[in-house]
């Protein structure tokens, strides 16, 4: 799986400035001279009473680009670490690449670095699982999960099926084409198990973003696509496409979404959804680890969370440190069946 | 619509708005001259900025960091090589050697010029045809952009010159250093070697600094550096003539950018590519084409401008980003708490009609802010360009970094540096290359998803109206050139046409004869004497308009 010769994403004879404050982001071009110039510095230092405390500005590390959900999630984790805690200025530091692989793998290079986070999601296990890295997801510091993200079974509003059902009756018999927007994507996983649960078989038809999947329904290329609600809510208002189920436990509160039935109650039982969470790296003392638990338990206390959560038409199920792992845990088990072949 | 336009202008005309425009503008143009920081990463680096700002007043600063950035972009290509995004790459293949010339100036102004128009065109189409032209857009599913893919790679054959078999051979490696990553259909990673880094390929925007501008200081250094060019600053100045010259590019280029923007996908570099190969095709100085023809600066700025605009159809209209930039700010929007989407006119009519109407207001501060400015930044070009060695390789090394945040950039970069140096010394064009780079993973995937939805049959292409169009003109576009050049042939000498060996020769574009080659793209350093002859073939005017430039590079 994991190969000797993979070279470990350390920042070998370079100085990485790692505490980028956010007022030197403003300033790309100043920041990018002084990055280049000061040394490391892990930062963390260990009060008199024995309580931990960052030294210095925190780095949210967001392993995908600018513009995407975890770049979204992070940048909110980071306003509300910022809220709940004054004294704390959180600046994001987009590493994309890889799907994730280059994120994270330059997370798993910071090993003891206590002044680092990672805005986490299903790459983390999904990555591991294909088998391309040298990283999973014991070799980091779990802190919290912030949020699940379901998908909808989303249709063209012209689509002859009305409900999950039809779509996997008609799969028996006949080609449906789904859109899906990576082999490791959420959208395949839950299609994966529907097909597991059903006996149905969709033609998956590779994408590469919620966006691209979308122009494909509108435009009446794929007959369906399993999309996040935040990626299609403005087509949804607008009626162009339709939600035929949610890929969830139990119906959504939002007003917008709550007249969608789950797929169980469509006799489909399928639920599954991307995490969204908070990792700090491996090897980082039983302090710090206390240290951003009890930071992020305050944190999603804030305005700023529910204000991100109902943005994004998320459930706030959270889970802080250990339960945070027993999750991983039981997810990547249901993972590794679905995509683990 | 009217009140809408109405509506819009009393939005974005508030002091404070205008204010952040200009700032983000400006701040853009100063990022885009960074090599490797074009408009997305500029919008993205700069999106927190505008978070403390009302919705309407940081989509407007974000437009203007858009526009901002790729101008500066722009600037690099002409003065120093160095493409800002892969969308100005074509831009230094005439900018370039118009620079050497001492034409600097006219090279960015003419740029400035060019993308207002164009940005003018493409606004009004926008704000009254976007529903339409969005509709349009959707009819591209994954067949029909295949067959746009085939076009695209088809005008690799007016980019190669007489070279027909080298351009086509480095389109070749251009496609084969695509193949490197994890593929878009089955997930399996291609040579990449165990390096988590090849996972999501060879990126293109590395592979242009370092061909385009560490091989060019590579190359100079070797050969001694180029004399600095003393231009007084009236050469510096745009020409009447030039003006005259440059009407028609920039609105093919405009119409052209526009309809490749509304695509998704590499919008703005197909579209600049395309530009720039019909412009060759049908100007008069075709073959002037490489040696600093402002023609060949004024048309792909026109289009790349008209194609960022047209991203906003699909954006505005259906909540669907038109190309890397436009997915950053629709990221913003959903930062500032608004939903994307078809309603969004109706249920934001101030912030999308006030967004439209800044795209007039910042392209307008753009063109008042450069066209002072462009002789002042072509004065750059005096220090002589062995001081500027250590700058372009630093800001280069540094812009790579930037990038990602990481060295592997920065070895990207330093690679394709030799590459590029070795490819000036074999006389190798590297447009070529770069579009097949571009074109590559997106050939691919419409490839491999025409492939899914046909159920394994690619054929289904030929069963799709629109693509069959689509292929139709690609493959005129490869016929097309010994079409012309008998129809030219008979015209010539019926006429009597201008005498001497120049009116049979290059400009007839047979196919086989000895085209002069490409300078800007294989050896970049073109000397006097080598820019003066194919110039001269063109016939009388252009002799002349050379020789200009030759004094102009000669006066101490």
């Amino acid at each position: 799986m994991s190969s000797p010769l993979l070279p470990r994403p350390t920042n070998k004879g370079v100085p990485v400035k790692r505490t980028r404050s956010a007022v030197l982001a403003w300033t790309p071009v100043l920041a990018l001279s002084l990055a280049a110039c000061s040394g490391g510095d892990s930062g963390g230092s260990t009060g008199a009473d024995g309580g931990f405390e960052p030294r210095g500005d925190v780095t949210m590390v967001v392993p995908f680009g600018a513009g995407g959900g975890s770049d979204l999630a992070g940048r909110a984790t980071g306003t509300m670490i910022e809220a709940a805690n004054e004294d704390l200025t959180v600046s994001v530091e987009n590493r994309e690449g890889g799907s994730g692989a280059v994120g994270y793998s330059y997370f798993l290079g910071e090993s003891g670095n206590e002044n680092l986070l990672l805005a986490t999601e299903t790459a983390l296990l999904a990555l591991p699982i294909s088998g391309e890295v040298e990283f999973d997801y014991t070799d980091f510091t779990p802190i919290m999960k912030l949020a699940d993200d379901f998908t909808l079974m989303i249709v063209n509003a012209d689509s002859p099926y009305q409900t999950c059902a039809d779509v996997v009756e008609a799969a028996k018999s006949e080609r449906i084409t789904a859109g899906i927007s990576g082999i490791t994507g959420l959208d395949n996983i839950v299609f994966t198990l529907t097909e597991q649960e059903t006996g149905a078989e969709f033609d998956r038809v590779p994408f590469e973003s919620g966006g691209e999947l979308t122009a494909a329904l509108l435009g009446g290329q794929i007959d369906i696509a399993s999309l996040n609600p935040g990626e299609i809510i403005g087509q949804l208002e607008s009626g162009d496409v339709r939600a035929l189920c949610a890929f969830s436990e139990e119906r959504y509160d939002y007003e917008a979404l709550a007249d969608i039935p789950t797929a169980a109650e469509q006799g489909i039982d399928v639920s599954f959804a991307q995490f969204r969470g908070v990792l700090a790296p491996g090897g980082i003392s039983e302090e710090a680890r206390q240290y951003w638990i009890d930071t992020m338990e305050a944190a999603v206390e804030t305005e700023e969370y529910q204000t991100y959560i109902e943005d994004n038409y998320l459930q706030p199920n959270t889970a802080s440190g250990d339960e945070f792992v027993e999750y991983l845990e039981g997810n990547n088990e249901l993972l590794q069946q679905v995509i683990g072949e | 619509m009217l009140d809408n336009l109405v509506l819009g202008f009393s939005t974005a005309l508030s002091l404070e708005n205008i204010l952040w425009c200009f700032v983000g503008v400006f701040m853009g143009t100063v990022i885009g001259v960074l090599p490797g920081l074009g408009s997305t990463t500029g919008v993205a680096v700069l999106m927190p900025l505008t978070l403390g700002l009302e919705p309407v007043t940081g989509l407007i600063m974000l437009a203007g960091i858009y526009y901002g950035s790729q101008y500066g972009g722009t600037i690099t290509s002409v003065l120093i090589s160095t493409p800002g995004e892969a969308a100005t790459v074509v831009t230094t293949l005439d900018g370039y050697q118009m620079a050497r010339q001492g034409r600097a100036g006219a090279a960015l102004a003419i740029s400035a010029i060019g993308s207002f128009v164009a940005a003018i065109i493409s606004l009004a189409l926008l704000v009254t045809l976007a529903p339409p032209f969005a509709a349009f857009a959707l009819d591209f599913g994954p067949p029909e952009m295949l067959a746009v893919m085939v076009l695209g790679l088809a005008t690799i054959i007016s980019f190669a010159g007489d070279n027909r078999r080298l351009g086509l051979l480095m389109a070749l490696v251009g496609l084969l250093i695509a193949t490197v990553g994890v593929d878009v259909g089955s997930g399996t990673s291609r040579f990449t070697f165990d390096s988590i880094y090849l996972l999501s390929g060879i990126p293109f925007v590395e592979v242009m600094i370092g061909l385009f501008a560490v091989g060019e200081v590579l190359n100079q250094i070797r050969e001694g550096a180029a004399a600095p060019i003393r231009a007084g600053f009236r050469e510096l100045m745009i020409k009447p003539a030039d003006l005259k010259r440059s009407g028609g590019p920039i609105l093919r280029g405009s119409f052209l950018g526009f309809l490749f923007g509304i695509l998704p996908g590499a919008g703005s570099t197909l579209a600049s590519f395309m530009a720039y190969g019909i412009e060759r095709r049908v100007s008069k100085r075709g073959s002037e084409f490489g040696t600093g023809a402002i023609e060949g600066v004024a048309a792909p700025e026109a289009a790349n401008n008209a194609a960022a605009n047209a991203n906003f159809v699909p954006t505005l209209t259906l909540g669907i980003p038109g190309g890397a930039t436009t997915a950053v700010l629709l990221g913003a929007f959903m930062i500032y708490g608004i939903d994307p989407g078809p309603l969004l006119f109706e249920q934001q009519p101030a912030l999308v009609w006030g967004l439209l109407a800044s795209f007039f207001i910042g392209n307008l501060i753009l063109l008042v802010l450069n066209l002072p400015l462009a002789p002042v930044f072509a004065q750059m070009l005096r220090v002589p360009y062995g001081y500027m060695y250590p700058l372009i390789l630093l800001t280069s090394l540094v812009g790579a970094y930037s990038i990602g945040n990481s060295m592997y950039s920065v070895w990207v970069v330093v690679i394709f540096g030799i590459i590029g140096y070795f490819m000036k010394r074999l006389d190798l064009p590297m447009a070529p290359l770069v579009l097949g780079v571009v074109l590559g993973p997106l050939f691919e995937k419409a490839l491999v998803q025409t492939s899914a939805i046909g159920d394994g049959n690619v054929g289904i292409v030929f069963t799709r109206p629109l693509a069959l169009v689509v292929l139709a003109i690609a493959a005129l576009q490869i016929v097309a050139p010994t079409l012309l050049a008998h129809i030219l042939r008979r015209r010539r000498t019926r006429d009597g046409g201008p005498a001497g060996p120049s009116a049979a020769g290059p400009t007839a574009g047979d196919p086989d004869a000895p085209r002069p080659e490409f300078p800007a793209v294989a050896g970049n350093t073109a000397t006097g004497g080598d820019t003066a002859a194919p110039g001269a073939t063109t016939g009388p005017r252009t002799a002349a308009d050379t020789s200009t430039s030759e004094e102009t590079r000669g006066r101490p």
